[in-house]
């Protein structure tokens, strides 16, 4: 039997923790909370290393928290962080994605600025500020930076953060022996969609949307093993989910597969989880790795990257890129899927559409289809928020899970 | 009709077997030993990236197996010009470059919206009376493709 207006808005029949008030999803009040007590606080990963071999190099990077940042490395190899504006007028300093500048020069009246952040050229200085402003006093904000994990570039805004270390944990002791190896950027694209972020990290967080992927069901869904994979949860809100052997062939069009990853089984799949947006997802020959950054309630810049070894012949490069581009890239079978369904959720969950209740009260033994990680990522979220994901208009001291 | 027209012909027949969904006729306008491939520059990782890439059977493959999965249904609509056709000297060949737009029509409301440009390079076989496209590299220009999409362009 349908639900009338009073049915529809009642709070689900389950424990408070296996249900969230979907408003976390669509209020622009909230979003610019979590900028403040989640991404302005915690690691977060701008770039690979590779992106970034030589002295010089740099990348921009637009952080969820709202700052642009230029992510370089030096003459003495130290990649560091920066806020690309210039401390004069408020400019953008860097204006490609990437390149490589011994001196970054804004473009506006030619300010100057070296790869350490120190201020090395005002132009007519003395003129204009005489002895009242000088080269020290107007040096670049730096941000936080380490280096690590498969050697991602990770950034923090906050000053006072714990280390990366220490944020990370355990969480990615799944993988600890497959990023061992030096890695490559071989794939790299963003995609915008009207969703909130958590929906995507959502996604990543459950795989009971393994219906959605036909994909998934013939290769992985009703082969041997699927069901008795498990989520861990750890500190601060990580999760990961263990691997199983998946039965590529099982798709029409697979071809055998040789390359692998090292140590990964064959045909294995791990994916972990870090709070609060990012996802290492390596399965068959690649690893694919998410950036979710949020641009307002209803809209995130998701990035995705594709990571091969960087001792790979031509010819395994290329069979992790058809690994990589037959499910995931802008035309694989199962990104389109995942991003069509929380495309979806934006439009059924935005504002003013009477969205009420999200449920993740699946319990099984925390297996595949339990929705353990979701409940996971929200009693971090709860924590630093100080509000209840299932009833976020209440504010107060919430305890870690 | 001679080769250049046959070729242009051929081009836009491709493109308007795709808008069609006539998987099975866009196959028939190429050679055996057919490939396709999309790519493109990221100037973020200063890389070439191929984001699809299939022999003809591989694509024979990704046509049959489009029902199976969930797709954005919005229709594509492909604005394909050829700018060049530069036939080899022993005339069994011709190298083509044609521009391409492509145009997403939203199911509900029918709203229209630019979706990807780029260009199209294909090698055309001529054989007598009859010419069909050997090699297809579309070069993206757009890189943001919003959440993508599983027929070819």
């Amino acid at each position: 039997m349908s639900r009338n207006s009073a049915q529809w808005h009642a709070k689900p029949n389950l424990p408070e923790t296996h249900y969230v008030d979907s408003s976390i999803y669509t209020s622009e009040e909230f979003f610019r909370e979590e900028q403040e007590k989640i991404f302005n606080k915690v690691w977060i990963i701008a770039c690979h290393e590779s992106e970034v071999p030589n002295a010089y190099d740099y990348r921009t990077f637009q952080h969820p928290g709202g700052e642009n940042l230029i992510i370089v490395r030096g003459d003495d190899q130290k990649v560091r962080a920066f806020y690309n504006i210039c401390p004069h007028r408020g400019n953008t300093i860097l204006y490609d994605p990437s390149g490589n500048a011994k001196n970054m020069t804004c473009i506006f009246h030619s300010w100057s600025f070296d790869t350490k952040g120190n201020c090395v050229d005002i132009t007519r200085g003395t003129e204009g500020y005489q002895n009242r402003i000088d080269k020290q006093d107007v040096c670049l904000r730096e941000v936080k930076c380490d280096t690590g994990y498969g050697g991602f570039i990770w950034v923090n805004v906050d000053d006072e953060s714990m280390s990366l270390k220490e944020y990370i944990g355990d969480a990615l002791g799944l993988l600890d022996e497959c990023i061992q190896p030096e890695m490559e950027v071989f794939h790299y694209h963003k995609a915008i969609v009207n969703t909130n972020y958590k929906l995507w990290h959502d996604t990543n967080s459950e795989f009971y949307h393994d219906f959605l992927h036909y994909f998934n069901r013939i290769t992985g869904m009703i082969q041997p093993g699927y069901y008795d994979r498990k989520y861990e949860g750890y500190k601060y809100g990580h999760a990961s989910v263990g691997s199983m052997e998946v039965q590529y062939d099982k798709y029409a069009g697979s071809q055998k597969r040789g390359v692998g990853w090292p140590g990964l089984g064959p045909g294995g799949w791990i994916l972990i989880d870090l709070f609060p947006g990012m996802t290492y997802n390596l399965r068959t020959s690649v690893l694919r790795l998410d950036t979710a950054i949020p641009l307002g309630a209803n809209k995130v810049a998701i990035e995705f990257r594709g990571l091969g070894l960087k001792s790979d012949t031509p010819e395994q490069r290329a069979e992790r890129i058809r690994d990589h581009n037959t499910i995931w890239g802008p035309f694989g079978r199962n990104l389109h899927e995942d991003l069509l369904a929380v495309h979806g959720q934006g439009i059924a969950m935005r504002e003013g559409t009477d969205s009420k209740w999200v449920i993740q009260g699946r319990e099984e033994s925390s297996t595949i289809h339990d929705e353990v990680g979701m409940r996971h990522f929200y009693a971090e979220w709860s924590r630093r928020m100080g509000r209840k994901a299932s009833a976020p208009q209440e504010q107060g001291k919430i305890e870690a899970a | 009709m001679n080769s250049h027209e046959a070729v242009e012909r051929l081009i836009y027949k491709s493109a308007l077997a795709l808008d069609e969904k006539n998987f099975d006729g866009y196959l028939e306008l190429c050679d055996g030993a057919f490939t396709y491939t999309i790519c493109t520059y990221s100037p973020e990782i200063r890389k070439d990236m191929i984001w699809l890439q299939h022999d003809k059977e591989g694509m024979k493959t990704l046509f049959k197996n489009l029902p199976r999965h969930n797709s954005d249904h919005s229709p594509l609509t492909r604005h394909v010009t050829v700018y060049t056709v530069d036939q080899k000297d022993d005339g069994t060949e011709a190298e083509v470059v044609s521009g391409l737009q492509v145009y997403k029509t939203a199911l509900d409301g029918g709203a229209t919206s630019l979706y990807a440009v780029g260009k199209i390079y294909d090698t055309v076989k001529l054989s007598g009376d009859s010419v069909s496209l050997v090699k297809r590299n579309i070069r993206l220009d757009t890189r943001e493709l919003g959440i993508g999409h599983h027929v070819p362009f």
